[in-house]
């Protein structure tokens, strides 16, 4: 088991050209071969150099894109759970504006998205750059740079909405002033990450590398245009809210989609040791999914004051979703097939693979909420927000734990301290994680049926009570669940992940070269 | 080299057509729409001119600002959707459905997303209304004081509300004689009365009206009917 975790897959991922351009050594680097003695030195053992170093030369801002990011998530799980609780106790701390939940959810879906997520994409797509390339990361302190501009504009972002500024679009609340930091930020990252694929020394470009492309090259291009279009004094009126939903549709499916597809072609190829599947199959998954994910996001205005065909693009967009849905899952799943058994020991290949299961479930809810039948019994409801967690929740994060799991000990020199904590962590968030998407969905339906209810209803005390008001009890149950349950052992999970990954910070943790898994695979099945 | 150009243009060409559908294609068409003017035939000078453009220089009024800070849209939407879409109609949020028109001079449309609370597009309208059309609980008038009420203690206006207080919007002063008109409560000397920031809210609340006819939308419900 420890072997095929460290075996570089060569089917898959190309086959070595050692002879080609020596890589800088890293000084701190650890160089097992040193001590073979020279004349037993085996391809194996040169590839395996060469992989330390190339992982010592992402080292720096890789750790800091997930330092950062795990900060963010702990900011994002104590917005999220206060503001979940707003919603059964409006009360809760109601004179600090602050606490308003207008300005708390907002804080929280920013630290979230824009924090968690984007950082930790980052650092996962920083670290395979190097690994698919097959070359040192070049000048990583542009990428680190990037890193601290990015996470400045995050920080102004969240501290001006939790003071009371907000730009009126959903998803895309910053101050300008902290989208153009960002910006500057993804600029240094996402163009130097392009640059770097350049330095590319393998003979085909894996299938994570199109996914990983395609995310830096489209991410700032809705960005940049969402942002320059958002803060436009001469655009006024719909513009704004259809270019607000065309960018959500191009963060969501092409930002975090991509970036997390490529993670999961990477690591489960990777740790049961076994090529992907169908290379077809992948092929035409990322095309239909590049193609149609930046279409599909008008459904959320259906009904409104928008042409009408740009809902019925959407609409039909989200429909042929089916296909990359179909090709992507399928893929997964026969790549898995007869390897199902190694989630019991390896932590990475249980987060990633869940997230991919959620993955299908996020992607079908948007096929499903695309169907005018459905829509009308969700739309206006936290249904919308259900979508929305289980993009990023159940999908993204989960797949990017399983990457840091699998990363930071090739960073750090040690491994994982335990096993219980990776355990805990995993029940917290995959658990904790689908009762916050799966009340968000139930409440919304709930909703939605009262809100489709125009008559008043007879009441047992024979006065007519308007149905809506009824709203807030039918909810209030799902919302006492969500905030008790669902974002409170979701949040402890996460405190417990950080609390690890700063002791792996610290270099605190198991002996290097033995990974940490969930039971050594004498011990247990 | 080749597979990479193919895979460079494949992903332009897929953010193209997207953009191009997506935003340059609505934006021919709805970018630039004109106010519905219409022509007194005799005086060949326009009567009716709809929608007006906001006095205010930022192209919104000082209560949006207050409205928006403080997130009002997260939970009440400003769009009225056709009979086919749902009852909002029937609920008394509006005679006809929202269209692009109405939205031209707003910098940034509050559609919302998320009907946690009422829809508010016509809130200021007179007809508006949150319950059934007969329901004898309902309140007189929804006017400025009805609004700081809402805003101070949402419950005392109606005990299952789901909205939550506001009570940085408000201050404590000294009664000094007579207490304001507007005070939400009297406590022995003092009284708590709006802020400059509620007034101006209550004051853009009022002003939200969508109901004003127009040759693409169609008055669904005639306003008399709303009424009663």
């Amino acid at each position: 088991m420890t072997t095929t975790q460290h075996t570089l897959l060569s089917t898959s991922l190309g086959t070595a050209a050692p002879s080609k351009q020596p890589t800088k050594p890293a000084a701190s680097a650890p160089s097992p071969a040193k001590s073979a003695a020279p004349q037993q030195v085996t391809q194996r053992d040169i590839e395996n150099v060469e992989r330390a170093l190339i992982d010592q030369s992402a080292r720096g801002p890789v750790l800091t894109f997930f330092t950062t990011g795990i900060f963010w998530l702990l900011v994002s799980v104590v917005l999220g759970f206060i503001a979940s609780k707003k919603l059964h106790v409006p009360e809760y701390h109601s004179s600090h504006s602050w606490m308003t939940y207008g300005r708390v959810w907002p804080a929280y879906t920013t630290a979230l998205i824009y924090g968690w997520c984007s950082l930790a994409g980052m650092g996962v797509a920083t670290w395979l750059i190097g690994r698919l390339t097959r070359v040192a990361i070049q000048a990583p302190g542009i990428l680190q740079w990037g890193a601290w501009f990015w996470n400045a504009g995050v920080a102004a972002g969240v501290i001006t909405i939790l003071g009371g500024y907000n730009s009126g679009l959903e998803y895309f609340e910053m101050h300008p002033a902290a989208k153009l930091c960002m910006f500057i930020g993804f600029l240094l990252i996402g163009v130097w990450g392009l640059i770097l694929f350049r330095y590319k020394r393998t003979a085909a470009p894996y299938i994570s590398v199109s996914y990983l492309v395609a995310a830096f090259l489209l991410f700032p291009l809705f960005f940049g245009s969402a942002a320059a279009l958002g803060s436009n004094t001469s655009m006024t009126g719909v513009m704004k809210n259809v270019v607000n939903a065309w960018y959500q549709g191009g963060l969501f499916n092409l930002w975090f989609g991509c970036i997390g597809i490529a993670a999961a072609y990477y690591f489960i190829p990777k740790v049961i040791n076994r090529p992907v599947y169908s290379y077809n199959l992948a092929n035409i998954g990322f095309w239909s999914w590049v193609f149609l994910g930046g279409l599909t996001a008008m459904t959320k205005l259906s009904g409104g004051p928008v042409p009408a065909y740009l809902v019925t693009i959407s609409v039909a967009a989200s429909i042929l979703l089916i296909i990359p849905i179909v090709t992507l899952t399928t893929n997964f799943v026969r790549t898995m097939k007869g390897h199902t058994a190694n989630m019991a020991y390896s932590p990475t290949l249980r987060f990633v693979f869940v997230g991919t299961i959620f993955f299908s479930i996020a992607a079908s809810l948007n096929v499903l909420s695309a169907l005018r039948s459905v829509d009308s019994y969700t739309h206006f409801t936290p249904w919308a927000h259900g979508q929305v967690h289980a993009m990023v929740l159940g999908f993204f994060s989960m797949v990017m734990f399983g990457a840091i799991y699998y990363i930071t000990p090739r960073l750090v020199g040690c491994e994982w301290l335990s096993r219980t904590f990776i355990k805990l962590h995993f029940l917290g968030t995959a658990y904790g994680g689908a009762t916050i998407i799966a009340l968000f969905l139930i409440s919304g339906v709930f909703m939605g049926f009262t809100l489709n209810e125009p008559a008043a209803v007879e009441q047992p005390s024979g006065t007519a009570i308007w149905n809506f008001f009824n709203v807030p009890q039918n909810a209030g149950f799902c919302n006492a669940v969500k905030t008790y349950i669902g974002y409170f052992f979701f949040g402890i999970a996460q405190f417990i992940f950080a609390i690890h990954f700063l002791f792996m910070r610290l270099r605190i943790g198991q002996p290097a070269g033995e990974p940490t898994l969930f039971a050594n695979p004498g011990e247990a099945h | 080299m080749e597979k990479q150009s193919t895979l460079f243009t494949g992903i332009f060409g897929a953010f193209i057509f997207s953009c191009g559908a997506m935003v340059l294609l609505p934006s021919s068409q709805i970018g630039a729409l004109q106010p519905q003017v219409t022509w007194d035939e005799g005086q060949n000078s326009p009567s009716d001119v709809y929608p007006v453009k906001l006095e205010n220089a930022l192209g919104h009024r000082p209560g949006q600002a207050v409205y928006v800070e403080n997130g009002c849209f997260y939970c009440h939407t400003q769009q009225v959707r056709d009979p086919q879409y749902g009852p909002d109609m029937e609920r008394g949020w509006g005679v006809r459905r929202t269209v692009a028109r109405d939205h031209i001079f707003q910098s940034v449309p509050l559609l919302g997303s998320t009907r946690l609370g009422p829809d508010l597009t016509n809130f200021g309208s007179g007809t508006w209304r949150n319950e059934a059309a007969d329901d004898k609980k309902a309140p007189a008038k929804r006017d400025a004081a009805w609004i700081y009420k809402h805003l101070y203690a949402p419950k005392s206006n109606f005990s299952d509300s789901n909205c939550p207080p506001y009570p940085y919007l408000f201050e404590r002063k000294d009664v000094g004689g007579q207490p304001s008109p507007d005070a939400v409560a009297v406590e022995g000397n003092h009284q708590i009365v709006p802020t400059a920031d509620a007034r101006n809210l209550a004051k853009y609340l009022l002003s939200l009206n969508s109901s004003h006819e127009l040759k693409e939308s169609p008055t669904v419900i005639k306003p008399k009917e709303a009424k009663k």
